[in-house]
């Protein structure tokens, strides 16, 4: 059930995070809304690992070898989700630098002001 | 010790560590840091450079473990063959080009060092996950270094690359979970042992989400606005990185994920043939040098997803996959990245200014290697990857997707080609390419490299003899020696011709070894006259040595590839000849890009034979299979376009007219007769079957119709060259139909023919220079009397139209007399009195010649004009002696042809004497020559009567000022030609440029500059993709 209302969470925040960058014509809106929508993708990950009833994936005497395929939630994607985070971290970072030298370029962060290549 | 150092995990631990140890070296100076990167970039190149040599030598793929367990446990990578040339190939050239970074800022140096171990990482792992995060280390190095330039454009570019890059890695990662939602697994290689266990909705939606990714990641068109503008104003080093380095990641994740993608292979290929073929059409509305690359970048990506795709359903062994496709991706790599490289050298965007290049012969030298890799010309990878995909996929019988893919690369041929001819022609700057020389080598070593390549693949693709190269050794030694004067280059290259060439035609026989013969002597004979000029022309003497020792090798050829090998040498040297004059800028391309149609052809025709016969060799065109006809008709059309037949020869005249005059001379003698040689060789496949004898009679109603019309177009010309251009073609248009016959007495005539054509207008062409060089004029109207000033000039030029005429006693009577009754004895009417009226009319402008140029009075200003330079009547006379020989003894000739023949044909030909007579005495020729009399006569009334009847009155009226009879009356048959040949041909083929320029106008109004809306394009992009994929099925229960 938790993991139902996380799951939906998670991909209402990726559409969400879709139309923004697809409506918002301020080039911070539109980061903000990257990172929304891989905000979504990272909690669609965690609900992926998550075992109903599941105890931290640490092998010890609360928890067996033998039950712990059953009981432990999966280990993985919550390893997955640390990488992702961390990268989307430096691709938000990236995009606001560049907002930056735009915004000092241009006086605007309008995303129409970056149309001078086309055809 | 040395082994596990070498081992290729290293390769990452010296890419990162190498980068973490910059900072850190910066600290104790900036030789540091360059020293440490060249040394990390070089180590890695040798590691990857020692797997590659491992696994080439037949051991397995090389596995490497990670994190002490096996997998699924831990992250493993392989080193496969693929792997380790892809990786090797991306290593060598972030080596090469860590010459332009030396001098930036440690931080760069440490992103490109990060940027070229990230892309071996894709390469390599076998991780889905983990192939995420090397992705992403990709991207981020790429928008790091594409920082470099900060100027506003360049700046919006990078945000719109950044959007769409986010969102395809997102879909990456989306889709990357799914598939472990659905199977719980992530290392690629199980994921594949356990396919159908990506089932349902979610396994679904996984996949497309990965396909989707990595083919946005690619470009494709529509939705690759955001890679163009990046491209365009990005610096031409990280473009170049771009272009080769992380589009060969991505791709090789696509090729290495392909098996998941079983169902959706046709649909990837349809990906790749949209984006090959419309990126190349749009590539013919650009004009800045960079966005132009981006296309052509793209495209040639799109081919290589072609390629994976088909040659994965056509289920090909390795090697041959590995042959095109790593051909195809050497080729792109080397190539592209040097372009992109060179435009930072020459420092200008616009296409029209890159003729600041002219001034820097090295580096336009290696522009010109760099265009014809990418176009796919010999001898470089790409042309033997194209080669041995045309010949699976007619295998396959694919041939829609063949069609495309030539329509592609000709278009791609044809705006690199202009570009190329704008660079050559372009107004000249007193400003010289803004860097150093220094900039240059890199560009050198890829340019080597493409060639080594080259020869490797030739090999691969089953070129396994050396003699197809010496042409090309040849350009190569006479390029060394170009510093040298003139006359010792041209004799040099005449040695060459002689030596090589008289090698090369030693062992050949029978038809091959008299058209061997043929070709070689008239090329050296008529190359002795570009002894002339003594002014120095780059270029010239290199490109001389190519085609001279190119035509001889022709006929020498016993497999379709090496055939079709030196032919395509002959169409490049050809081409770089004719586009050096001054005056070929526009004629020049056409004569490439029918050149390429012409090639097209007979590629297509040589695959259809293939996968016939499964056979290499061109006698399998002498056994008939099922596909006889479609190869017979399309080697015809083929080589019909090369011989310039009506319809197709709106090439011909401007290029025989624009090239420098011995070029001219060069193209109408000799080259030409590489067509009908390959008409005599491909039609042997008609004999063998009826459809085709049918298709034969058709061959031969268009050689005349081209002989009839060609001589009509030339009676219009004023410019000599042009009248002679068209009296080529008309000639050659005898030949074909000659051909046609399909009887033994046709081929006689066919080759009798072949030699007269090749000897008198190697003269009359040679003749055209001496006037021309003399004079400076080229309108026969500027002409008139010269006969005394250059009596030796007038007496060859007369020899030439008696014997092309058809007037006895010369050769061409002969000719003419064989032709007829070959026609004759076939039961041919039509031809026959269409080969009588041509004569008729070329009569006309053959006599013309004479008049205007030798009789009449003479000019004032020509009073002290000297007889015609030496070398250039050495030539004539040599070309004079051959038509002596041949008037007097046709023995000589006619019966080792007549013996070379196929015995196929019964001989009709007895030979008895060593004159004319006796040889003609077989036939009764009264009747026949009767006619020939009647007719002409018959048709000089007419003209007569028309002229006089006031049929033309209103023209009649116009022309009678100022003109003598005889004017008047050219001036009449200029007018009744003129409208009996309406240009309909040069009109369809400017409706046909003119349409493809407007297609490309159309198809590049999506691209808007508008980062949403390409971001949009790019999300209607996956579901377009979800929804061909059969995606909808899932929507509802």
């Amino acid at each position: 059930m938790i993991s139902s209302i996380v799951l939906i969470t998670g991909l209402l925040l990726i559409l969400i995070g879709l139309w923004g960058a697809l409506t918002h014509r301020n080039i911070l809106r539109i980061i903000i809304s990257f990172s929304l929508m891989g905000t979504g993708t990272h909690i669609v990950i965690v609900a992926i690992g998550y075992v109903k009833n599941g105890t931290a994936p640490i092998i010890d005497s609360a928890l067996g070898l033998a039950e712990a395929p059953q009981r432990a939630v999966d280990p993985i994607p919550s390893a997955l989700v640390v990488t992702a985070i961390v990268i989307g971290l430096a691709v938000t970072a990236i995009m606001l630098a560049y907002a930056i030298r735009l915004y000092d370029t241009k006086k605007t962060l309008s995303i129409e002001a970056l149309m001078e290549s086309r055809w | 010790m040395v082994g596990s150092l070498l081992h290729p995990l290293n390769i990452f631990i010296v890419g990162l560590g190498g980068a973490f140890l910059i900072p850190l070296l910066n600290r104790l100076g900036s030789r540091w840091v360059a020293s440490a990167f060249i040394f990390a970039l070089a180590a890695m190149t040798l590691m990857s450079g020692i797997s590659l040599l491992e696994v080439l030598n037949g051991s397995p793929p090389i596995d490497i473990l990670t994190g002490g367990s096996k997998p699924p446990y831990s992250i493993n990578l392989r080193a496969g063959l693929d792997e380790a040339v892809f990786a090797f190939g991306v290593n060598l050239v972030g080596l090469i080009g860590a010459y332009y970074f030396l001098r930036e800022k440690y931080g760069t140096i440490l992103i490109y060092l990060l940027l070229i171990m990230g892309i071996q990482g894709m390469v390599m792992t076998r991780d889905l996950f983990n192939l995420f995060v090397f992705l992403e280390i990709v991207s981020i190095a790429t928008y790091g270094l594409l920082s470099l330039r900060d100027t506003p454009e360049a700046l919006s570019a990078t945000f719109k690359y950044l959007m769409a890059t986010v969102l395809a890695s997102n879909f990456f990662l989306i889709g990357t979970i799914l598939l472990y939602a659905t199977t719980g697994l992530l290392n690629i290689d199980d994921l594949i042992a356990n396919q159908q266990a990506i089932a349902g909705p979610i396994g679904f939606a996984a996949l497309i989400f990965l396909l989707a990714s990595l083919l946005v990641e690619l470009k494709p068109f529509p939705a690759n606005g955001w890679g163009l503008d990046v491209y365009e104003t990005a610096r031409g080093d990280v473009a170049a990185l771009i272009s080769g380095g992380v589009s060969t990641g991505v791709f090789f994740a696509l090729l290495k994920l392909l098996p998941l993608f079983e169902g959706q292979l046709e649909i990837i290929a349809a990906a790749g043939v949209i984006t090959f073929v419309v990126s190349n059409l749009i590539g013919l509305q650009q004009t800045t040098a960079q966005r132009l690359l981006g296309y052509s970048s793209i495209g040639q990506i799109g081919l290589l997803t072609i390629a994976a795709c088909l040659l994965r359903l056509a289920n090909v062994d390795s090697a041959t996959f590995l042959l095109i496709a790593g051909g195809l991706f050497i080729n792109h790599l080397f190539a592209k990245v040097g372009l992109f490289w060179l435009a930072d050298y020459v420092g200008k965007a616009r296409l029209q200014d890159w003729s600041v290049l002219k001034s820097r012969p090295a580096a336009f030298l290696a522009f010109a290697v760099l265009l014809a890799a990418i176009s796919g010309f010999p001898p470089f990878p790409g042309f033997w990857a194209k080669w041995q995909l045309v010949m699976v996929l007619a295998q396959d019988e694919r041939y829609v997707w063949i069609v495309l893919i030539l329509v592609g690369s000709l278009l791609e041929a044809a705006y690199l080609f202009r570009w190329f001819g704008q660079t050559l022609h372009g107004p000249v700057e007193s400003q010289t390419a803004r860097a150093g020389s220094g900039a240059l080598v890199p560009i050198f070593a890829l340019g080597l490299l493409l060639i080594i390549s080259g020869l490797i693949t030739s090999n691969l693709a089953g070129l396994n003899s050396f003699w197809p190269l010496i042409p090309l050794a040849a350009g190569a030694l006479t390029l060394l020696i170009a510093p040298c004067p003139a006359w010792v280059q041209c004799l040099t290259v005449l040695g060459m011709a002689l030596l090589g060439g008289g090698w090369l035609i030693s062992d050949v026989t029978g038809l091959n070894g008299l058209f061997a013969v043929l070709l070689l002597a008239g090329g050296v004979t008529i190359a002795i006259a570009s002894l002339y000029r003594n002014d120095t022309r780059p270029g010239f003497y290199p490109l001389l040595a190519v085609l001279l020792l190119s035509l001889p090798a022709l006929p020498r050829a016993s497999t379709t590839l090496e055939f079709f090998f030196i032919w395509e040498l002959i169409t490049l040297s050809s081409y770089f000849l004719v586009v050096r004059s001054r005056d070929a800028q526009r004629q020049a391309l056409p004569f490439l890009l029918f050149s390429l149609v012409a090639a097209f052809f007979l590629l297509a025709g040589f695959a259809i034979l293939h996968a016939d016969s499964a056979s290499y060799s061109l006698s399998a065109l002498r056994t008939a299979g099922p596909n006889s006809a479609v190869v017979f008709v399309l080697l015809c059309v083929g080589l019909l376009i090369k011989a310039g037949a009506v319809g197709v020869h709106v090439w011909l005249p401007g290029a025989y007219a624009a090239s420098d005059d011995d070029v001219s001379a060069l193209l109408s003698a000799v080259i030409s007769k590489v067509a009908i040689f390959g008409l005599l060789v491909g039609t042997y496949v008609a004999i063998r079957s009826e459809v085709s004898l049918q298709l034969a009679h058709v061959l031969g109603w268009i050689g005349m119709l081209t002989t009839l019309a060609a001589a009509m177009m030339a009676v219009c010309q004023d410019d000599m060259k042009r009248m002679l251009a068209y009296s080529s073609m008309s000639q050659l248009g005898y030949i074909v139909a000659a051909i046609a016959l399909m009887s033994h007495l046709g081929w006689v005539t066919a080759l009798y023919l072949v030699a007269n054509h090749l000897m008198v207008k190697g003269i009359l062409f040679l003749v055209a220079a001496a006037l021309i060089a003399r004079t400076g004029k080229r309108l026969l109207s500027d002409y008139g009397g010269l006969a005394g000033q250059m009596p030796l000039t007038f007496a060859a030029a007369s020899i030439a139209i008696l014997a092309m005429s058809g007037l006895p006693p010369f050769v061409g009577f002969g000719g003419k007399w064989l032709l007829l009754s070959a026609m004759m004895e076939k039961g041919w009417y039509g031809p026959a009195l269409m080969t009588l009226l041509a004569t008729f009319v070329g009569f006309l402008y053959m006599a013309r010649f004479i008049q205007a140029i030798f009789l009449g009075p003479r000019r004032p200003d020509y009073a002290d004009l000297e007889e015609a330079p030496a070398a250039l009547l050495t030539a004539q006379a040599l070309l004079i002696v051959g038509i002596l020989v041949m008037s007097f003894f046709p023995k000589v000739l006619i019966e080792p042809v007549s013996r070379a023949i196929d015995p196929q044909f019964a001989s009709t030909l007895v030979w008895q004497g060593m004159s004319l007579e006796m040889i003609y005495g077989t036939w009764n020729p009264i009747p026949i020559m009767l006619l020939a009399v009647a007719v002409s006569a018959l048709l000089f009334g007419l003209f007569w009567y028309l002229q006089h009847a006031g049929l033309f009155k209103d023209m009649a009226r116009r022309l009678a000022r100022n003109l003598s009879p005889l004017q008047r009356f050219y001036a009449f048959c200029r007018t009744a030609f003129g409208v009996l040949t309406p240009p309909w041909a040069s009109m369809f083929w400017s409706r046909v440029a003119v349409t493809a320029d407007d297609l490309a106008l159309c198809a590049r109004s999506i691209y808007t500059g508008n980062g949403q809306i390409y971001s949009l394009f790019i999300l209607y992009y996956v579901m377009a993709l979800y929804i061909a994929a059969g995606g909808l099925r899932y929507l509802w229960p």
